[in-house]
């Protein structure tokens, strides 16, 4: 029972749904073959409700990640991450180092909401959205349009180099190497202006990191949807590595239904299997060959499953052909497969502690994130007292410190702001009470505070300091500080 | 066995380095950084750039100390071993060895 579950995850390594055909030794000796050797995988192309989900899906993340770039907003990139300038442009809002909260909560929603998903329906992330998947899929589909499909690539690669080959392979590098370039190119317009970023490219007068960082994604895309492939997937990514853990007998697996299809074998199309003492399956091999990571799903259930439901698709056509239901491989979890439970028994079971613990986590970091988002005020101060001068006593018998205003505009108008302070009778700005501040810029002022002496009680006392747009009342921050004056005798 | 150490020892702390990258040029600004007590004059962009490399320089003399400490006590005292002397988890347990 162990070799198909062995390596699923060791958490909570989901056992049974299916046992292993392949003795224990004779899976140890492949692994060992891929370990050292990887055996270059021809994926067969497919076709199905599945597949036209990943495609739609494809389509559906690229035009986002090649499209997003172009969008105009305020008359500029509307999604920019200016790495020089060290702001971060996402449509009407603008982001600096400070506000790495967010960056920070995005990414714990990001991490909740792929445990929840996973503890759900497994690997869809994997099998759908990953944008190793994606380049996979996309490199692939340019591979068939000059190669063919499995049996032509097969035989291409085991045919001598001749002219007719050398074009071919040819004309897929050149293919490949152009949609990575131009995958390179995206990826470094997401941190530089893209529209200037592609003038430098037309007129040959890129800057060499733009140039190198532009090769170097192009060189990463190329090299693992073109070459690497199943083997990023199998030995480089964590995530595959860890999923397992949040596997439980209730999560959404492609299985095998082994008691319908064993014993499996080859027979006619008119023939009766149960005569024949035969199961459903057909040994026809589909499922194996449009595995892009080249297993036996009929092993049960492996780590190095995707979760990409090609197999599915596949299995339901041979089922079609020969005129048997459909489901042979399904989606389907461990526990619906012992109990040979339908849709309803599955969605049932999607309500269980694993998923509400992953939820609530994740509907409370959405929240907060929102209520933080939506209260976060465009402007900032930071209030640094004047180390060089405590304080100093001036005309009228007034004290006098010194502070340094920090100030941020984060928002993308210029705006003109009111410096106020409270806190002890008679407290007053001295310096230029109003500071005009450019659009999405920070300023420091230094700023003169002066308190009557009959007011000051000796030691520190504490003030307010406030800063309020001089249009928009609601653009005001309030910082606390300490005024220091000199302890007065016989106290 | 060759490649395989490299893939370990660069993968590993290539994905470090995203992370190194991000967190630490968040918390500081390249335009604040001082070198030897000078302001450091260069642009941002290298040093993102050049301090990404830096971070995964670092991860890979990690990476590369792992794998290099991990050696089994056979592998140390005996090895390249005849293939029918290879211990139990040998990675090569069978064929020629140290390719």
């Amino acid at each position: 029972m162990t070799p198909p579950a062995r390596d699923a995850g060791k958490g909570a390594a989901p056992a049974v749904p299916l046992r292993a055909t392949a003795s224990a030794a004779a899976r140890e000796e492949q692994e060992h073959g891929l370990f050292e050797v990887r055996k270059k995988i021809y994926p067969r192309a497919v076709t199905g409700s599945f597949a036209t989900w990943r495609w739609a899906l494809v389509w559906f993340t690229q035009v986002i990640f090649y499209g997003l770039p172009w969008l105009a907003w305020n008359d500029r990139q509307a999604v920019l991450f200016d790495l020089a300038a060290r702001k971060f442009y996402i449509f009407g809002l603008v982001f600096w180092p400070q506000d790495f909260i967010y960056l920070t909560l995005l990414l714990v929603t990001a991490a909740v909401a792929l445990f929840l998903f996973t503890a759900v329906a497994g690997r869809l992330w994997c099998g759908y959205a990953c944008p190793q998947t994606v380049y996979t899929e996309i490199f692939l589909w340019i591979e068939r349009v000059f190669e063919g499909d499995r049996n032509a690539r097969t035989k291409l690669d085991g045919a001598p180099l001749t002219a007719r080959k050398l074009g071919i392979k040819a004309g897929k590098h050149f293919a490949w190497v152009a949609f990575a370039l131009w995958t390179g190119f995206t990826f470094v317009g997401y941190f530089t202006p893209i529209k200037e970023l592609g003038g430098e490219v037309l007129s040959l007068a890129l800057g060499p990191w733009q140039m190198f960082w532009i090769f170097f994604y192009g060189f990463a895309t190329y090299g693992n949807a073109g070459w690497m492939r199943e083997q990023v997937c199998k030995y480089m990514c964590p995530y595959a590595r860890f999923q397992g853990a949040m596997f439980d007998q209730d999560t959404l697996i492609i299985a095998y239904d082994r008691e319908r299809g064993e014993p499996r074998g080859a027979r006619g199309k008119k023939a009766d299997p149960k005569s024949l003492g035969l199961g459903a399956c057909v040994d026809c091999n589909i499922c194996v060959q449009v595995c892009p990571t080249g297993i036996d799903i009929r092993d049960g259930l492996q780590y190095e499953c995707i979760g990409c439901a090609a197999c599915i698709d596949g299995c339901d056509q041979v089922m079609e052909k020969m005129g048997y239901p459909k489901g042979l491989i399904r989606y389907s979890t461990e526990h619906a497969m012992q109990e040979n439970a339908g849709v309803t028994g599955i969605v049932n079971r999607f309500i269980r502690p694993r998923t509400l613990v992953y939820a609530t986590i994740l509907a409370t970091v959405v929240v907060a994130g929102a209520v933080a988002l939506w209260m976060r005020v465009p402007l900032k101060v930071d209030v640094i007292r004047d180390r060089g001068a405590l304080v100093r006593e001036v005309e009228d018998g007034e004290l006098e410190n010194v502070y340094r205003l920090q100030v941020m505009n984060a928002t993308e108008s210029a705006h003109r702001y009111r410096i106020a302070v409270e806190g002890i009778n008679g407290i007053r700005v001295a310096s230029e009470a109003v500071i005009e501040m450019a659009p999405a810029s920070t300023r420091a002022f230094p700023i003169r505070i002066r308190v009557p002496g009959a007011e000051a009680k000796g030691g520190s006392q504490k003030i307010v300091i406030s800063v309020t747009a001089e249009d928009a009342a609601d653009l005001q921050v309030r910082e606390a500080a300490a005024f220091l004056s000199p302890r007065k005798e016989g106290k | 066995m060759f490649t395989q150490r490299i893939a370990w020892i660069l993968w590993p702390a290539f994905l470090v380095a995203c992370g190194m990258e991000v967190v630490i040029f968040t918390l500081f600004d390249p335009a604040d950084l001082h070198f030897f007590g000078e302001p450091l004059e260069a642009s941002r962009m290298t040093v993102y750039s050049v301090g990404f490399f830096v971070f995964w320089a670092l991860g890979a003399a990690s990476s590369f100390l792992t794998c290099f400490l991990q050696r089994s006590p056979w592998e140390v005292n005996r090895c390249p071993l005849p293939a029918t002397e290879r211990p139990e988890g040998c990675p090569k347990r069978e064929g020629p060895c140290c390719d």
